[in-house]
């Protein structure tokens, strides 16, 4: 009786409690879609930094990572990979020399990491392979005599191998693309110039279009003028096995594209009996030993099994490589408290208000109830209740849009390509694809619910301290 | 046997620095079946003591008994439930629950007194029956006139067989037609079940057809008046 008497009175003010709900709606959706778009931020930056930098665990020499020497190597690779192999979780293991030093083009050159792979098992255990830029070439897949190396956007626009031209086929691309064909014929006369670095294409584009023009269709210019020498050489300087100066010239096989300048322009990926030829290492000589786990989950309680059968050797997880990662996670469950603090603070002031409001207005009604028998106790559940349903009727109704809105924006992805270059300057995507799991929706229903119950206590105390008599007095 | 004994009793209010008595020592008793009156002008405390009869309120002096309870010696928590099953209430304005319909709320006293519920709807249909809304069971209180909001009030205030009713100003808000009615249905319950109403008012409708008018004046009972048939 109770229940449905709150309920109804919940819709008396249609009007009010409407107002309510929405500001809960509102305040659950943002709380839950925000960190729904943050979190999925994390979540990409760990997958990309586990699939295309870190993998799981990496197995060194106690000596690589105080100084790269090429001397320092795992001194038993066949141990290692069994060790690693016969871990339960492990799923993939391979290998890899790590090499300092420098790529240079007639140009330009650039500190690199040159790393040696086995190509096929490289493609078993990381997503690089699958990062290349269409038109760019293969993944080691072309047969040349030529040593090949496989490289990242970023670096090969740092070695101006990547250049903006504006040809008839960018007209074309442009036009493709929906390119309001006054925007076309602007571009158009940048025709036949060569940019070799996107700011001086981006600066000469600035002169001829409006500010709104550039905002709106930079990106598709720079996509269609992006042009690409196949089969680009580039020079590779090193130490060899004995620490003399030795280099090569590598034709470039292909060009990768991720969401992280800094690993686009650091890492360059060879062939690793290219590698070994040119440096002097013996064949069963690797710096790095990489093992892939069943999931991320498993990362912590993998890697002291791992660590007590590997002693010898420098044994870390991904989260141990780049602490910054896990802190990151971290810190964004931090800001998550705070920021559902202040909305379920927000939340609270609305409801009191409300039923603050919907108290005084009925002390006349309350005090009659108290009159004819109704107990305080039943009054105080009553005003509780009706706090609680305008909760969560909002909560409940945020937390379905919010579902709607994720599921859809998960698929299509939420385009934050205007900063894409801030983004990915610190390893980010430009694309976010939110995500959350059960257990947030779970933890966000009781917060409100929690919420409800918490602001309804002033108003419904307010009510108990009404006198009865009230309700005998005359208008 | 009385049903309400009123002995002595005074309620003094201090507003700052002025006393206002607004009972002064009244002594008053009502037998079973009585159809009784308090008037008197504004201030003269008709409403204060209706309160303090309801158990809505405590003397500050003196004592009153119902069914042989002494209300005085009732905790807040008890007065209340001695409030639902001892006493009936009609307000002036009615107070009908606005979100329930015109049986839910004959039923509501019944509901808290956790009646079964085939018992609690014979009851609700014999009481709208007896005040004449057998056919608006399911109207809200927006739904129906002053007069008949009132008259369902009459029936929540019966549905738990209380001793007395007291009504406070039940037809006030009334136009003639509706208030005769609705004293004809009480004047009925009276005379048929030896239902107790105890009324406060200023309207002469009512005193017409009072057995007993006790007249208040300055929380003093100047005059408590007998008719007979």
């Amino acid at each position: 009786m109770i229940t449905a008497i709150a309920w109804k009175n919940v819709w008396r003010n249609k009007t009010r409690s409407l107002i309510v709900i929405a500001a809960v709606t509102i305040g659950v959706f943002a709380g839950i879609f925000s960190m729904a778009a943050i979190n999925s931020t994390v979540v990409q930056r760990i997958d990309a930094a586990v699939n295309e930098e870190l993998s799981h665990i990496q197995v060194n020499n106690k000596d690589f990572r105080k100084s790269t020497d090429i001397q320092n190597v795992i001194s038993d690779y066949q141990g290692v990979v069994a060790a690693l192999e016969s871990t339960p979780g492990v799923t993939k293991v391979t290998g890899r020399i790590i090499i300092r030093g420098i790529a240079s083009t007639a140009i330009k050159s650039a500190g690199v990491e040159i790393t040696g792979i086995d190509v096929e098992k490289e493609k078993e255990i990381f997503t690089i392979s699958e990062k290349l830029i269409p038109g760019t070439g293969s993944f080691f897949e072309t047969d040349t005599k030529f040593n090949t190396v496989f490289i990242g956007e970023k670096l090969a626009k740092e070695l101006n191998i990547i250049r903006y031209i504006i040809t008839p086929e960018s007209i074309i691309i442009l036009t493709d693309e929906g390119v309001p064909t006054d925007i076309i014929s602007k571009v158009g006369t940048l025709q036949g110039q060569r940019f070799v670095s996107d700011k001086k294409f981006i600066k000469a584009c600035e002169k001829i279009l409006e500010p709104s023009e550039m905002e709106k269709y930079e990106w598709k210019i720079k996509e269609a003028a992006w042009s690409y020498r196949e089969g680009s050489k580039i020079v590779l300087s090193f130490l060899d096995i004995n620490n003399n100066q030795t280099g090569a010239a590598f034709r470039v096989s292909g060009i990768f594209r991720t969401n992280n300048d800094m690993f686009e322009s650091l890492s360059l990926f060879v062939p690793m009996d290219e590698l070994r030829q040119l440096t002097g290492m013996e064949k069963g000589a690797f710096h790095r030993v990489i093992a892939r786990l069943e999931n991320n989950d498993i990362t912590n309680s993998v890697t002291p099994v791992i660590r007590e059968k590997l002693v010898d050797y420098e044994v870390l997880n991904w989260k141990e490589i780049q602490p910054d990662l896990a802190m990151i996670t971290d810190f964004i469950e931090q800001i998550y408290g705070v920021f559902m603090a202040l909305i379920l603070a927000a939340l609270a002031f609305g409801i009191v208000n409300t039923m603050l409001m919907s108290v005084l207005e009925r002390t006349r009604e309350l005090g009659m109830l108290m009159a004819i028998g109704m107990n305080r106790r039943k009054i105080f559940i009553m005003i509780m209740l009706e706090s609680i349903f305008l909760s969560i009727v909002g909560g409940f109704a945020g937390m379905a849009v919010s579902e709607v809105v994720i599921t859809i924006t998960g698929k299509t992805g939420i385009n934050l390509v205007k900063y894409s270059e801030g983004m990915e300057a610190i390893g980010y995507s430009a694309y976010l694809f939110p995500t959350i799991d059960t257990q947030f929706f779970i933890t966000t229903t009781i917060l409100i619910v929690l919420t409800g119950i918490l602001s309804a206590i002033y108003p419904a105390r307010k009510a108990l301290k009404l006198s009865p008599v009230e309700a005998l007095r005359g208008e | 046997m009385a049903v309400v004994e009123i002995n002595n009793v005074f309620k003094t209010y201090h507003d700052t620095e002025v006393e206002v008595k607004a009972i002064n020592g009244v002594t008053l008793s009502f037998e079973k079946g009585d159809f009784a009156v308090i008037v008197g002008p504004s201030g003269s405390g008709k409403t204060t003591l209706l309160n303090l009869v309801g158990g809505l309120d405590q003397p500050t002096g003196g004592e009153i008994l119902i069914a042989g309870h002494r209300l005085s010696e009732l905790r807040s928590s008890e007065l209340i439930d001695f409030r639902m099953d001892h006493v009936g209430f009609v307000f002036q304005s009615y107070n009908l629950i606005p979100v329930l319909t015109a049986a839910e709320n004959v039923g509501f006293i019944m509901n808290l007194q956790k009646w079964p519920k085939e018992k609690r709807m014979a009851r609700t249909d014999e009481l709208l029956s007896s005040v004449g809304l057998a056919d608006r069971h399911k109207s809200r209180p927006s739904q129906l006139s002053g007069g008949q909001q009132q008259r369902v009030a009459v029936a929540r205030a019966l549905a738990t067989h209380p001793e007395f009713i007291l009504a406070d100003e039940p037809t006030a808000n009334l136009d003639s037609k509706s208030a005769e009615s609705l004293l004809d249905i009480m004047e009925k319950l009276n005379h048929e079940e030896g239902m107790t109403f105890i009324f406060s008012t200023h309207d002469t409708r009512v005193m017409k057809r009072a057995h007993r008018v006790i007249t208040l004046e300055d929380g003093k009972v100047v005059s408590d008046e007998i008719r007979t048939e």
